[in-house]
Protein backbone atom coordinates (compact mmCIF):
# COMPACT_ATOMS: atom_id res chain seq x y z
CA UNK A 1 0.00 0.00 0.00
CA UNK A 2 1.33 3.39 -1.08
CA UNK A 3 0.02 6.91 0.25
CA UNK A 4 0.18 10.37 -0.55
CA UNK A 5 -0.62 12.01 3.09
CA UNK A 6 2.46 13.62 3.03
CA UNK A 7 2.06 15.19 0.13
CA UNK A 8 -2.05 16.05 1.15
CA UNK A 9 -0.53 17.36 4.64
CA UNK A 10 1.40 19.82 2.58
CA UNK A 11 -1.00 21.25 0.59
CA UNK A 12 -3.16 21.86 4.22
CA UNK A 13 -0.03 23.39 5.30
CA UNK A 14 -0.24 21.18 8.26
CA UNK A 15 2.51 19.15 10.53
CA UNK A 16 2.03 15.77 11.51
CA UNK A 17 1.61 17.01 14.77
CA UNK A 18 -1.30 18.98 13.53
CA UNK A 19 -2.82 16.37 11.44
CA UNK A 20 -2.61 14.04 14.10
CA UNK A 21 -4.37 16.16 16.87
CA UNK A 22 -6.93 17.00 14.17
CA UNK A 23 -8.01 12.98 13.69
CA UNK A 24 -7.06 12.33 17.10
CA UNK A 25 -3.98 9.73 16.60
CA UNK A 26 -0.28 10.39 17.79
CA UNK A 27 2.33 11.93 15.64
CA UNK A 28 4.43 8.52 15.35
CA UNK A 29 1.07 7.12 14.11
CA UNK A 30 1.25 9.82 11.04
CA UNK A 31 4.76 9.28 10.94
CA UNK A 32 4.56 5.36 10.53
CA UNK A 33 1.32 5.65 8.31
CA UNK A 34 3.30 8.41 5.77
CA UNK A 35 6.69 6.06 6.30
CA UNK A 36 4.28 3.05 4.79
CA UNK A 37 4.84 1.03 8.11
CA UNK A 38 1.58 1.28 8.68
CA UNK A 39 -2.01 0.35 6.89
CA UNK A 40 -4.73 2.65 9.02
CA UNK A 41 -7.74 1.27 9.21
CA UNK A 42 -11.30 2.38 7.47
CA UNK A 43 -12.06 4.52 10.07
CA UNK A 44 -8.80 6.37 10.50
CA UNK A 45 -8.81 6.75 6.03
CA UNK A 46 -12.20 8.25 6.52
CA UNK A 47 -11.14 10.30 9.01
CA UNK A 48 -7.92 11.53 6.55
CA UNK A 49 -10.47 11.47 3.59
CA UNK A 50 -12.61 13.89 5.43
CA UNK A 51 -9.88 15.93 6.42
CA UNK A 52 -8.67 16.25 2.75
CA UNK A 53 -12.02 16.42 1.21
CA UNK A 54 -11.01 13.65 -0.93
CA UNK A 55 -11.75 10.43 -1.58
CA UNK A 56 -9.83 7.73 -0.13
CA UNK A 57 -8.11 6.23 -2.62
CA UNK A 58 -7.02 9.65 -3.67
CA UNK A 59 -4.46 9.12 -1.25
CA UNK A 60 -4.27 5.23 -0.95
CA UNK A 61 -2.93 3.51 -3.51
CA UNK A 62 -2.39 -0.55 -4.11
CA UNK A 63 1.46 -1.18 -4.20
CA UNK A 64 2.88 -4.02 -6.30
CA UNK A 65 2.57 -6.71 -3.98
CA UNK A 66 -0.72 -6.21 -2.95
CA UNK B 1 -23.53 6.91 7.18
CA UNK B 2 -21.13 8.64 9.69
CA UNK B 3 -17.97 8.52 10.61
CA UNK B 4 -19.12 8.01 14.24
CA UNK B 5 -21.65 5.47 12.88
CA UNK B 6 -18.80 3.29 11.13
CA UNK B 7 -16.52 3.52 14.20
CA UNK B 8 -19.44 1.46 15.79
CA UNK B 9 -20.17 -1.21 12.99
CA UNK B 10 -16.47 -1.90 13.48
CA UNK B 11 -16.48 -2.65 17.13
CA UNK B 12 -17.94 -5.76 19.05
CA UNK B 13 -19.58 -5.49 22.73
CA UNK B 14 -16.74 -7.48 23.55
CA UNK B 15 -14.00 -4.54 22.02
CA UNK B 16 -15.78 -1.87 23.88
CA UNK B 17 -15.95 -3.87 27.00
CA UNK B 18 -11.51 -4.33 26.79
CA UNK B 19 -11.90 -0.71 26.02
CA UNK B 20 -13.32 0.27 29.88
CA UNK B 21 -11.20 -2.72 31.08
CA UNK B 22 -7.77 -0.44 31.07
CA UNK B 23 -6.77 1.73 33.86
CA UNK B 24 -6.11 5.36 32.79
CA UNK B 25 -2.62 6.28 31.92
CA UNK B 26 -1.56 7.68 35.63
CA UNK B 27 -1.87 4.33 36.77
CA UNK B 28 1.32 3.32 34.42
CA UNK B 29 3.57 4.82 37.06
CA UNK B 30 1.66 3.72 40.08
CA UNK B 31 2.70 0.17 38.88
CA UNK B 32 6.53 1.02 38.05
CA UNK B 33 6.64 2.71 41.80
CA UNK B 34 5.09 -0.66 42.73
CA UNK B 35 7.48 -2.66 40.40
CA UNK B 36 10.51 -1.11 41.62
CA UNK B 37 9.58 -0.95 45.77
CA UNK B 38 9.16 -4.39 45.28
CA UNK B 39 11.99 -5.54 43.61
CA UNK B 40 14.07 -3.53 45.71
CA UNK B 41 12.61 -5.09 48.58
CA UNK B 42 13.61 -8.78 47.58
CA UNK B 43 17.19 -7.57 46.71
CA UNK B 44 17.28 -6.69 50.62
CA UNK B 45 15.48 -9.32 51.80
CA UNK B 46 17.71 -11.33 50.04
CA UNK B 47 20.75 -10.18 52.07
CA UNK B 48 19.00 -10.20 55.65
CA UNK B 49 18.89 -12.81 58.06
CA UNK B 50 15.97 -13.03 59.64
CA UNK B 51 12.86 -13.33 57.45
CA UNK B 52 9.58 -13.61 58.25
CA UNK B 53 7.80 -15.82 55.69
CA UNK B 54 5.33 -14.05 54.48
CA UNK B 55 7.81 -10.79 53.56
CA UNK B 56 8.93 -12.47 50.39
CA UNK B 57 5.57 -14.20 48.82
CA UNK B 58 4.01 -11.11 49.58
CA UNK B 59 6.44 -8.70 47.44
CA UNK B 60 6.63 -11.42 44.69
CA UNK B 61 2.70 -10.76 44.43
CA UNK B 62 3.23 -6.83 44.45
CA UNK B 63 6.02 -7.24 41.77
CA UNK B 64 3.28 -9.03 39.69
CA UNK B 65 0.42 -6.68 40.79
CA UNK B 66 3.20 -3.79 39.52
CA UNK B 67 3.72 -5.27 36.44
CA UNK B 68 -0.11 -6.33 35.37
CA UNK B 69 -0.93 -2.28 36.39
CA UNK B 70 2.14 -1.20 34.00
CA UNK B 71 0.28 -3.65 31.65
CA UNK B 72 -3.13 -2.83 31.34
CA UNK B 73 -2.45 1.19 31.75
CA UNK B 74 -3.28 3.47 28.51
CA UNK B 75 -0.82 5.05 26.81
CA UNK B 76 -1.03 9.21 27.04
CA UNK B 77 -2.32 9.30 22.92
CA UNK B 78 -3.98 5.51 22.81
CA UNK B 79 -4.68 5.20 19.34
CA UNK B 80 -5.22 1.87 16.70
CA UNK B 81 -1.48 1.57 15.63
CA UNK B 82 -0.76 1.06 19.69
CA UNK B 83 -3.94 -1.24 20.25
CA UNK B 84 -2.04 -3.32 17.13
CA UNK B 85 1.47 -3.12 19.56
CA UNK B 86 0.01 -4.26 22.48
CA UNK B 87 -2.17 -7.02 21.09
CA UNK B 88 1.48 -8.04 19.63
CA UNK B 89 3.47 -7.95 22.37
CA UNK B 90 0.51 -10.16 24.21
CA UNK B 91 0.97 -12.61 21.70
CA UNK B 92 4.59 -12.87 21.80
CA UNK B 93 4.41 -12.82 25.74
CA UNK B 94 2.20 -16.14 25.12
CA UNK B 95 4.35 -17.88 22.98
CA UNK B 96 7.59 -16.82 24.43
CA UNK B 97 6.37 -18.20 28.16
CA UNK B 98 4.68 -21.38 26.75
CA UNK B 99 8.45 -22.13 25.02
CA UNK B 100 10.36 -20.90 28.36
CA UNK B 101 8.32 -23.27 30.08
CA UNK B 102 8.82 -26.48 27.58
CA UNK B 103 12.72 -25.66 27.89
CA UNK B 104 13.03 -25.03 31.05
CA UNK B 105 13.11 -28.54 32.64
CA UNK B 106 15.67 -29.24 29.79
CA UNK B 107 18.13 -26.56 29.73
CA UNK B 108 18.12 -28.04 33.92
CA UNK B 109 19.24 -31.24 32.74
CA UNK B 110 21.16 -29.97 30.67
CA UNK B 111 23.11 -27.68 32.80
CA UNK B 112 22.70 -30.81 35.38
CA UNK B 113 24.42 -33.06 32.91
CA UNK B 114 27.27 -30.97 31.99
CA UNK B 115 28.52 -30.39 35.21
CA UNK B 116 27.77 -33.52 36.51
CA UNK B 117 25.23 -32.78 39.61
CA UNK B 118 21.66 -33.99 40.30
CA UNK B 119 19.48 -31.93 41.41
CA UNK B 120 15.76 -32.67 41.68
CA UNK B 121 13.81 -30.58 38.55
CA UNK B 122 12.93 -27.38 40.09
CA UNK B 123 9.05 -27.34 39.73
CA UNK B 124 8.42 -23.72 38.19
CA UNK B 125 6.01 -21.54 40.77
CA UNK B 126 3.34 -19.88 38.91
CA UNK B 127 4.68 -16.33 39.95
CA UNK B 128 7.59 -17.18 38.69
CA UNK B 129 5.86 -17.71 34.78
CA UNK B 130 3.69 -15.08 34.70
CA UNK B 131 6.67 -12.54 35.91
CA UNK B 132 8.50 -13.81 32.74
CA UNK B 133 5.59 -13.02 30.88
CA UNK B 134 4.57 -9.98 32.35
CA UNK B 135 8.14 -8.83 31.89
CA UNK B 136 8.51 -9.87 28.00
CA UNK B 137 5.24 -8.15 26.90
CA UNK B 138 5.87 -4.86 29.03
CA UNK B 139 9.31 -4.92 27.56
CA UNK B 140 8.33 -5.97 23.93
CA UNK B 141 5.72 -3.57 24.14
CA UNK B 142 8.08 -0.99 24.88
CA UNK B 143 10.87 -1.93 22.04
CA UNK B 144 7.72 -2.00 19.42
CA UNK B 145 6.50 1.36 20.41
CA UNK B 146 9.83 2.78 19.96
CA UNK B 147 10.28 1.30 16.67
CA UNK B 148 6.88 2.42 15.66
Amino acid sequence: MENSIKVERAILNLTQDDLAKKIGVSRQTINSIEANRYVPSTVLALKLSELFNKPVNDFFKLGDDD
Amino acid sequence: MGIHKVTECERTKLESFLDKFQLPNVFKKVGITLFLLSFIGLTIIKFTENEQLWVRPALKQAMLVGLLVISISREKIEDELIQILRSKSYALAFIIGVIYIMLQPLVNQVVNFILGTSEAPDNMGYVQVLLFMLLIQVGFFEVLKRNR
